[in-house]
């Protein structure tokens, strides 16, 4: 049963890779400029050179073989060079990349620590003062544009207050050495002797872009949980668990919460693509150096071949949390395992 | 006076009179529908109602403060920016841009939705598969990327990332369309449409969209809330519409560099951007909760 699920998701998955690296291989041809530059990401391409590398890259021949070569490629780590720095594109990405990781983590850290808790409030408090406040104010923060709510924060505890710094990672004054790309871990792991300072400045700087980024998928935690608790409230095991004895805390925990944790399980996946969306717009206004940040400033020199692995690299991650998190779901759902 | 009463006369009203009633008991939602409105026929009519024209500079008057301080005047009541034109006139204008697009994005979105996900819905097997499938794929590009890909393939411009908007719509609207249509495929009235002799046209028209119109409606209003958060984002990134537009985005980019010297033209556009969108989802709540409501009477 289970088997024949998990070959039915790879199936799945297979297909979504093979689409994907489709979309990504005409890129190469919708972008404006020579296909060649665009494949190689070599800006001066001398005459001589010319004709070696049109071999290489198989443009001579047909679109099917030019795309099996570039699938090879693409598996053999040869991304080709960023436009603007010359430099191979995949190296680039794998020095942004966990910055980006480590920001989002840390915001669905904050929401499902927030999240969860605050919706069952909602839930079980759905007609006390508390209970609408809480959904008042989730009401709002779900409105709010991020980029403005960045705007204000850093207008109220940057520039008025001069409590928190306003752009990126750590202060410059900290060398880091870069052992795992994370900053935090990177510290830890490092040998230097100020490390609570380094730590203490490091997540300082976190801070305003973490509650920002958090905002969004908080409120939708918020949302979710008061939902499905509401409609698992409705249902009859409850007031059957309610009759056996069972206490208020019992009957939420045991049946109430791992009901309605199901679908909000489901939802981290279907919302994961908004939330890297919102990474991005953040880790503009923080200059937090991540992969947000790196693909715009692609956008904005037109380094064609950058916004190619930014494209592969993002839907990948978005691909992998849609099935860990559909998994997971399944795993916990007896239910769903016979669709 | 009629004698007898054979049915409550509640429960025999149409069903949007029904929707009205549970809607107007929500004070939120109400309170939503009249900003909504306010925010419609602005974008309908702000070059009529604007006090100036939103792109005229007036060297004389850069900077002025809003009314309510000292300095300001009352023939500008938001002030002006940095080249002397009207902040009230070009936040009026950008409506337009802001919420008219967001809502030409959802329409065309819905539409296309509507046609793919009937299509969906009512095939089977292989073919309905391998549609999930394809929109699988749509649904896991975040859509700023989208957005990034299209401009770098069209160009920037604020016509060519509504497309990438209306893409990343797509998917949830095709998603939920197929859905309610095959739930409401399930039900013994359309069983007996069938046996009637109805053809699948028919169906969908008489049987199957009017039972979910409501759904669409939610879905639309679900759907604009992130259009316009998308709008003005793209305009913010300069991706979107592009300078001199009075574009609410674009207006906060713009006035970054001023953000000592005239906060205010960095919270105005954002608190149009916010209560639009704020209006927006209270009158989505709004629907959502009276459609719940009616089904249960």
């Amino acid at each position: 049963m289970m088997l024949h699920y998990f070959l039915r998701r790879t199936f799945l998955i297979g297909f979504v890779f093979v689409a994907l690296t489709v979309l990504a291989f005409s890129l190469s041809y919708l972008f404006p400029g020579d296909v060649l530059n665009n494949v190689s990401g070599l800006t001066n391409i001398a005459p001589e050179q010319q004709q070696a590398l049109i071999q290489y890259y198989a443009l001579d021949q047909s679109v099917l073989m030019q795309y099996l070569a570039y699938v090879n490629r693409i598996l053999d780590g040869e991304w080709g060079l960023s436009f603007s720095s010359q430099q191979p594109v995949l190296a680039e990405i794998i020095a942004v990349f966990p910055a980006t990781l480590e920001l989002a983590s840390y915001a669905l850290i904050l929401s499902f620590v927030l999240g969860i808790p605050l919706g069952l409030f909602a839930a079980v408090k759905a007609d006390s003062f508390f209970g609408k406040l809480v959904s008042g104010i989730t009401l709002v923060a779900y409105s709010i544009p991020i980029f403005w709510w960045a705007l204000l924060l850093i207008m109220l505890f940057s520039l008025t207050l001069g409590l928190l710094p306003t752009a990126g990672r750590i202060n410059v004054l900290f060398d880091i050495p870069t052992t795992t790309g994370f900053m935090l871990p990177d510290i830890w792991l490092s040998d230097i002797r100020y490390k609570s300072e380094a730590t203490m400045d490091a997540l300082r700087h976190l801070l305003l872009p973490a509650i920002v980024l958090a905002t969004y998928p908080t409120t939708v935690m918020i949302r979710f949980t008061r939902d499905s608790m509401l409609a698992v409230l409705e249902q009859s095991y409850i007031k059957t668990a309610r009759a056996k004895g069972l206490s208020r805390a019992q009957v939420l925990y045991h049946h109430g919460l791992r009901n309605a944790l199901l679908p909000v399980i489901r939802q981290i996946g279907l919302q994961f693509s908004t939330l890297i969306t919102l990474a991005m717009i953040t880790e503009v206004i923080f200059s937090w150096p991540g992969i947000g940040q790196w693909l715009l400033d692609s956008i904005y020199q037109r380094n064609y071949p950058a916004i190619q692995g930014g494209l592969l690299v993002v839907s990948c991650l978005v691909i992998v949390v849609n099935m860990l998190t559909e998994i997971l779901h399944t795993l916990f759902n007896p239910l769903a395992r016979k669709a | 006076m009629k004698k007898f009463r054979l049915y409550f006369e509640e429960h025999n009203r149409g069903p949007l009179t029904q929707l009205w009633q549970q809607f107007q008991r929500q004070h939120a939602a109400v309170f939503g529908l009249v900003m909504f409105s306010f925010f419609l026929l602005l974008t309908l009519f702000a070059p009529l109602l604007s006090p100036h024209d939103p792109y005229l500079q007036n060297a004389d008057l850069l900077l002025l403060a809003p009314s309510w301080s000292e300095q300001g005047l009352v023939q500008y009541p938001f002030g002006t920016d940095d080249l002397g034109r009207d902040l009230m006139s070009r936040l009026m204008k950008g409506a337009t841009y802001t919420f008219g697009i967001a809502l030409i994005t959802v329409i065309g979105a819905l539409l296309m939705g509507l046609a793919l996900g009937a299509m969906a819905g009512m095939s089977k097997g292989v073919k309905s598969s391998i549609f999930n499938h394809v929109l699988d794929l749509a649904l896991t590009i975040p859509s700023l990327l989208l957005a990034i890909i299209i401009v770098a393939v069209l160009g920037p411009g604020l016509w060519n990332t509504t497309w990438a908007i209306m893409l990343a719509l797509l998917p949830q609207f095709v998603h939920g369309i197929r859905n309610a249509i095959q739930d409401t495929l399930k039900q013994d009235y359309v069983a007996a449409y069938r046996l009637d002799g109805a053809s699948n046209w028919q169906v969908l028209r008489y049987a199957v969209l009017p039972n979910i119109w409501e759904h669409l409606t939610v879905m639309a209003t679900m759907a604009l809330s992130t259009a316009i958060l998308d709008v003005a984002a793209l305009g913010f990134l300069g991706l979107g519409a592009q300078a001199p537009t009075s574009e609410w985005g674009v207006m906060i980019a713009d006035a970054l560099d001023l953000i000592y010297l005239a906060p205010w033209a960095i919270a105005l556009p954002g608190i149009l951007v916010f209560a639009s969108v704020l209006s927006v989802n209270l009158v989505g709540d709004g629907l959502r909760t009276a459609m719940t409501k009616r089904r249960e009477n």
